[in-house]
């Protein structure tokens, strides 16, 4: 039980942004403390009763309840089997930024100097600046490329391939940092494996994606043995990037190379209809 | 050009005028000092996409081919009917100017409120500019798409694109189809609706909420009403401290099921449950039975299903925290009214997660 309690209170620290210790994560240590600073502030001086319950009292119990080893248990064998990655959105329970913008203003409406109250409403506007994280210089947060908000290489890939109005559809193996992209743009282009064989969780296997994303030199023969193999599932374009490491030539085994389109090759398959 | 103009006309008109329409119809149920444009709007709107939930679930799991067309015709054919009926509702006086309280607030008020709205629009502008990644939308985003360009409802595995079972886990949260039949309707494909349209969609959206959450607080000290919206956008733009945060979600995520949950349905509720703290003592002035507590009462019950509602669309986990969080505030209901009858009211509301829940057991 202990055992489960420490990964609630794992979760919930890595909820506010805590994954090392005081020293080292010192900004998102304040930031969980200014967020009990505030409900501790509305549970005080909070008068009315309802308030006091719904943005003092209720986000306790629920952190409560959230670090209370049986939640965490019903939650992963009865919710969201077998590991509950999930857990920490019973957290979003909690109107977190309600909490803290009402506090930061109950504790503005009790000054009562303007110039003093200015002084500390810019205080606290800092705080929440520093102690957060600005969402708009997270690593994953890109420049769009097209109105599509996806890769324009992509874009320019599947036009290459798509098939015209009434032509079958057409399955195409993509390198991995491409597959999360293509049927967000054209549901006609299939692919033999896809993001829940890129990313380790799901601990799906795929021979075509085991011969052409494993190997630091993808060998070429085993290749378009995997692409073929299944003929109701057989690929006819494989595209590569241009600097991707091949043993041989894939048009000296009867592919075509049919066009090289922001750094990577769109070979064709003749075999393959 | 004229195309885009035509799109951006049948957006506006499939994702604000025929919700408001469908509020005017209904709006007869909001107390007369909450008939405000604003909450027209949300009724209508929780009812538009309450009325999609219940007629997807059926068209997903009992037509076999082409059940996107019959869905989207049966949804399109219903909400036109509902919104030409609220069009003869109209009500004027809901437009009519409150220039009072605006022209009366002190200027460095206005100021707050010039960088509330500032702060606001910046996120919009972010979310056209930014394309966040998010390995998620291979499946959602995909899923819409498929509706749109193939007529299926989840029937073909996104990721791959071959034929699959009904994976009812994700299927029965059925905003993604809704996401496809505004696509559809309005000529726009799915994955600019998911990652462009529904940021501009749901951040003001989600503000309204909190606007009216604050305007609930502060309903006595009118000029922290703006201060705490700068301070509610300040924490969403520096709210991204982890990757499970309603910040990052509604930021980087926005047209996801999870964040509507997150960032709307689960403030939606507070919102309808701070209304009904307003309403006690105007439940407990009513001298006569249950029927007239009944009918000061229910237009919140009302909503809060509907909200309820919302929450299984977005995503199964809905139903766990739309109950969880609808429980707990009953509790504090019952406490501060010292009325049994919130329990009927509690109980109604989850009758649809309930149904949601056995139909998920049913065909799981």
């Amino acid at each position: 039980m202990y055992g489960v309690f420490m990964e609630c209170l794992v979760a919930l620290k890595q909820f506010f942004g805590v994954y090392g210790d005081p020293a080292g994560d010192f900004k998102a240590y304040l930031y969980m403390t200014l967020f009990f600073a505030g409900v501790i502030y509305i549970i005080i001086r909070e008068r009315d009763i309802a308030r006091k319950l719904v943005f003092g009292i209720m986000p306790m119990v629920v952190i409560l309840g959230f670090l209370f080893p049986m939640t965490r248990r019903i939650y992963v064998y009865r919710i969201d089997p077998p590991s509950g990655v999930t857990y920490y959105r019973i957290l979003w329970m909690i109107p977190i930024y309600t909490v803290m913008g009402y506090a930061a203003c109950l504790i503005i409406s009790r000054i009562k100097r303007d110039r003093v109250k200015m002084a500390v409403m810019i205080a606290m506007v800092i705080a929440v600046a520093l102690t957060g994280k600005f969402v708009y210089s997270n690593a994953y947060m890109k420049k769009a490329e097209n109105i599509y908000h996806i890769p324009q290489n992509v874009i320019d890939i599947c036009d290459v391939i798509a098939p015209k109005d009434g032509e079958p559809r057409v399955r195409a193996a993509f390198p991995s940092e491409l597959c999360y992209f293509v049927r967000q743009y054209d549901t006609d282009i299939m692919m033999p494996f896809g993001r829940q064989y890129v990313e380790g969780q799901w601990n799906y296997s795929h021979p075509v994606y085991d011969a052409m994303e494993k190997p630091e030199v993808i060998d070429a023969q085993a290749l378009l043995k995997a692409t073929r193999e299944d003929p109701d599932h057989s690929c006819r374009y494989i595209i590569l990037k241009e600097s991707r490491k091949i043993d041989k030539d894939l048009t000296t085994l009867g592919l075509k190379l049919v066009d090289t389109v922001d750094g990577y090759n769109i070979y064709e398959d003749l075999e393959v209809k | 050009m004229l195309m885009v103009i035509w799109s951006v006309v049948r957006l506006i008109f499939w994702m604000i005028v025929v919700p408001f329409f469908i509020g005017q119809l209904f709006n007869f149920i909001l107390p007369k000092e909450r008939k405000s444009v604003g909450f027209t709007y949300l009724l209508g709107l929780l009812i538009y996409l309450a009325v999609f939930e219940v007629m997807a679930i059926p068209c997903m799991l009992l037509i076999k081919y082409n059940a996107f067309r019959y869905c989207r015709w049966i949804y399109g054919v219903v909400s036109l009917v509902m919104a030409a009926l609220g069009a003869f509702r109209f009500d004027r006086s809901l437009f009519a100017e409150k220039k009072s309280g605006f022209q009366n607030m002190k200027l460095d008020t206005k100021i707050y409120f010039g960088i509330y709205v500032a702060l606001v629009l910046f996120q919009m502008i972010q979310s056209f500019r930014y394309a966040p990644f998010d390995g998620d939308d291979a499946y959602y985003v995909v899923q819409s798409l498929q509706a749109q360009q193939a007529d299926v409802m989840s029937s073909i595995d996104p990721y791959l694109g071959r034929s699959a079972p009904l994976d009812v886990r994700h299927a029965l949260a059925a905003i993604t189809m809704w996401i496809a039949f505004i696509a559809k309707v309005s000529g726009v494909h799915a994955t600019i609706v998911s990652h462009v349209v529904m940021p501009l969609f749901i951040i003001p959206l989600v503000y309204f909420v909190y606007y009216e959450i604050g305007k609930l607080l502060f309903k006595d000290k009118k000029e922290l009403l703006p201060i705490f919206m700068i301070f509610i956008n300040l924490l969403m733009i520096f709210g991204n401290v982890s990757i499970s945060t309603p910040a990052t979600f509604l930021l980087m995520r926005s047209g996801q099921g999870k964040t509507v949950l997150c960032g709307l349905v689960l403030p939606l509720i507070i919102l309808v449950f701070l209304l009904m703290f307003e309403d006690v003592s105007k439940v407990k002035e009513q001298a006569a039975g249950f029927k007239e507590k009944a009918i000061v009462a229910a237009p919140w019950w009302i909503m809060l299903t509907l909200v309820n509602i919302l929450g299984c669309a977005c995503t199964e986990l809905g139903v766990v925290l739309t109950g969880g969080l609808s429980a707990l505030l009953t509790l504090i209901l019952l406490i501060v009214s010292k009325r049994w009858t919130a329990i009927l009211g509690a109980f109604a509301s989850v009758i649809p997660s309930f149904i949601y829940v056995a139909i998920y057991f049913l065909v799981k």
